[in-house]
């Protein structure tokens, strides 16, 4: 079984469509700014790499240019000149000279110029690269005799010369960033000095903090310091240690990371590393905030809109239907509903249910006017069955129609007390021609004939709907004030006020037309006797209405030519 | 690179002792050793002049296990500190000898030494002062100036008169020396002792022709 169901009402699908649709714009927005945040955040972390490296680059030329002149300082000194000059020339002829004292005035000498610089390292070597000395935190990982090797891709190309560079060591388990400078003793070149800074974790560290990236240190294939998760260190290793690529984006611990190569020194690489992931998700976490507080404010606009929306849509519809219930209930076609103004739409359709129900208003005023027509041709075929009461409908109502003016009734029950007047004597269709037409006093039973067409109207007027106002004056016309009159003996108040009217009218009408039994009354006459039978055949208060309107009615042509009573 | 030349002497003969003669030449090949840069600035406060003197006079020429009996005689000497630099570069003086440092240039200089031979300082001192320093110790004996680190001089102190410094020529001539089998030393500051055996006889002078390997200035001898 198929239920018909109640359609939604109009808010609620102004409200549904304007959530829907701001959901998918905002879903749109999501998907869009999800994908092209990563690219702009990786684009963002790759370029942020870039300027780590420029300054990075700038800061560390001049970090090691600053070591350099502070190694030319130290390499300046004449006390470490000596001791070098005096151990060469005194061992020079002499290879089984006791050399621990003039060894040990190098180490004391080195000692001193270590304690001036924050090195990790001071070393002196020979002209073969043989260290004579070390002094420093980690001299111990420089032992004397021992032959230093020396990776160095870059020669300074400055004013200290062919012999100064900049290269790196591995002592023992430590590999060290060495800036070598010469010592000359006048222009001659007598050894070197090395200041050597450990590339270990705090190194590293300080390149972090320095450059605020991740820094990886890899030399020969192997990772020797980094401030990476020691996983990711091991993968980073494997990906990038043998080619030592410039930059790329490689995923690190699940995480995509782009690198960029800081700085090269011999075959040791710098590489600082940023998290393409952990600065996407801060961005994403901001722009979700943004997105969610521009979703919120969405919505509400959208609600507060279709809110208002759906009511000037829906508010003149609420008052039309009002209106078209109101008249429904009435029916009433004459009515017109109000234009609402509130859109073009709407006030053509108010328009055009205007003209609809005043082409309706026509026609049941010409359905009324046939109906009334085919009534009155009845009233007046009626009427003409017997001579002496021909025109007497028509005079009925117009007399009825003046009394109604006499008493101020509104337009519509004159209208209704017209046409009931009109009918009045309709029921006397049913009374036999010898009856109505008898000169002679009627017999009792023939009396009773005649009393039953008040009855016998009302019951033809019953059939025809729009004619029903008018039954209680075709019925009740004979009723009078006493209680005396028939059909129902009704008292006083009790009888209606038309029926009251056209009673009256009806009586004097009969009284001033000829009968075949008697002539005519004249009009004061009939008056007179009216007034006699005021309260108890006739309402008073219509006697006297009926008493004003008499000049009106009187200064028409006689109807029905000479009178016969 | 040593080269070594015994002529036959002429003429002369003396009792117990024997003339050496010779000649010291200077060359630039020196296999296995890196060549001194000169690439290097002066870091240096004033005019830095090298010193006016030849190479040549920078090279001492002695016997290396002479044997000296007797007292031996010595001497006064002086190494001017002018122009940045020691003046000469390098004196030979026996033992006990004494060597005064005049400061010749109008700022201060020092002289110090680390050597084993003769550890000292002698403090710093201005224009026109001077100190000396007795050398009671046989050996090489390197001087510099705390002030002005490019500044060396080399004192070599002997324990036997048998040393000499060759003549802008190369010549050199040996004070008389018993007979006997000597190894006889050329010997620059850069590249140490060349030696050659030689045997002094009495009756004829001996000749001796010494190749150090030392280059000079730009042009190579």
């Amino acid at each position: 079984m198929i239920r018909r169901r109640t359609p939604p009402r109009l808010l609620v699908k102004t409200l549904t469509v304007a959530f829907v649709t701001v959901a998918a714009l905002l879903g749109v927005v999501f998907i869009v700014v999800i994908l092209s945040m990563r690219n702009q955040v990786r684009d963002a972390v790759v370029s942020n790499l870039e300027s780590t490296q420029r300054l990075f680059a700038a800061v560390e030329t001049r970090r090691q240019q600053d070591v350099r002149s502070r190694a030319e300082t130290l390499a300046d000194n004449p006390t470490l000149k000596a001791a070098l000059d005096t151990y060469q020339s005194e061992v020079q002829d002499d290879a089984t000279a006791s050399r621990a004292d003039l060894l040990e005035t190098i180490d004391l000498v080195l000692e001193n110029v270590a304690a001036r610089v924050d090195s990790d390292a001071i070393v002196l070597v020979d002209l073969h690269h043989i260290a004579l000395g070390a002094a420093g935190p980690m001299a111990n990982r420089w032992p004397r005799s021992r032959p230093v090797s020396l990776v160095a891709n870059r020669t300074a190309a400055g004013p200290s010369g062919a012999d100064s560079f900049d290269g790196v060591a591995r002592m023992g388990d430590n590999l060290f960033r060495v800036v070598t400078v010469p010592l000359l003793l006048g222009d001659t070149l007598i050894g070197g000095l090395y200041v050597a800074t450990s590339l270990d974790q705090d190194y590293a560290q300080e390149l972090d903090q320095l450059a605020r990236t991740r820094i990886a240190i890899v030399s020969d294939g192997l990772v020797v310091a980094t401030t990476l998760s020691p996983r990711a260190a091991l993968q980073f290793e494997s990906a990038v240690a043998v080619t030592q690529p410039v930059d790329g984006v490689i995923p690190l611990d699940g995480e995509s990371h782009a690198f960029r190569r800081l700085v090269a020194v011999g075959n040791t690489v710098f590489y600082a590393l940023g998290s393409v992931d952990e600065s996407s998700r801060q961005a994403m976490r901001d722009a979700m905030r943004n997105l969610a507080l521009i979703g919120m404010f969405g919505i509400s606009l959208a609600g507060v809109g279709s809110f208002w929306l759906a009511q000037t849509l829906s508010d003149p519809i609420k008052r039309l239907s009002t209106s078209l219930a109101t008249m429904a209930a009435s029916h009433d076609v004459s009515s017109r509903l109000p234009l609402t103004g509130s859109s073009l739409e709407l006030d053509t359709l108010t328009e055009t249910f205007n003209a609809l129900m005043a082409s309706v208003g026509e026609a049941e005023a010409e359905t009324q006017a046939a109906y009334t027509g085919a009534i009155r041709a009845l009233a007046t075929a009626l009427d003409a069955r017997d001579p002496y009461t021909a025109g007497h409908s028509d005079r009925v109502s117009v007399l009825a129609v003046a009394i109604c003016r006499q008493l101020n009734l509104p337009a519509g029950e004159i209208e209704v007390v017209r046409l009931g007047a009109l009918l009045h004597d309709i029921g006397k269709i049913g009374v036999p021609d010898d009856v109505l037409r008898k000169p002679g006093a009627l017999s009792a039973a023939e009396f009773d004939i005649i009393k039953q067409h008040p009855t016998v109207g009302a019951r033809m007027l019953r059939s025809v709907p729009f004619l029903s106002p008018h039954i209680p004056i075709v019925e009740l016309h004979h009723e009078r004030p006493d209680g005396g009159g028939y059909p129902n003996g009704l008292r006083g108040d009790d009888i209606p006020l038309g029926a009251r009217i056209v009673h009256v009218a009806d009586a004097y009408d009969a009284m001033t037309s000829a009968r075949a039994y008697r002539n005519a009354r004249p009009p004061a006459e009939a008056l007179q006797e009216l007034w006699r039978c005021a309260g108890t055949g006739f309402h008073a208060e219509i006697v006297a209405a009926l008493a004003n309107a008499l000049p009106g009615v009187t200064s028409e042509p006689p109807q029905g030519g000479a009178s016969r009573g | 690179m040593l080269v070594l030349a015994v002529s036959a002497p002429n003429g002369q003969t003396d009792l117990a002792a024997g003339r050496v003669t010779g000649r010291v030449k200077l060359t630039t090949k020196i296999p296995g050793k890196p060549l001194p840069s000169t690439a290097y600035p002066r870091r240096t406060i004033g005019d830095h002049h090298p010193s006016a003197l030849p190479e040549i006079r920078n090279v001492v020429v002695y016997i290396k296990d002479a044997l000296h009996k007797g007292p031996l005689p010595t001497s006064r000497n002086e190494l001017l500190q002018e122009h940045e630099t020691f003046i000469p570069r390098t004196l030979a003086i026996t033992r006990g000898s004494v060597v005064s440092f005049p400061n010749g240039d109008p700022f201060f200089h020092n002289v110090f030494s680390l050597s084993r031979a003769g550890n000292f300082n002698l403090g710093r001192y201005q224009r026109g002062q001077t100190r000396e320093r007795e050398f009671t110790k046989a050996g090489i004996v390197k001087v510099y100036c705390d002030i002005h680190s490019h500044m060396s001089a080399t004192i070599l102190v002997f324990d036997h008169p048998y040393f000499t410094i060759p003549d802008l020529e190369g010549a050199f001539e040996l004070p008389a020396l018993p007979t006997g089998e000597y190894t006889i030393v050329g010997w620059h500051e850069r590249v140490g002792e060349r030696s050659m055996r030689i045997r002094v006889e009495a009756e004829r002078p001996t000749s001796v022709e010494l190749v150090v390997p030392v280059p000079v200035g730009d042009e190579y001898e």
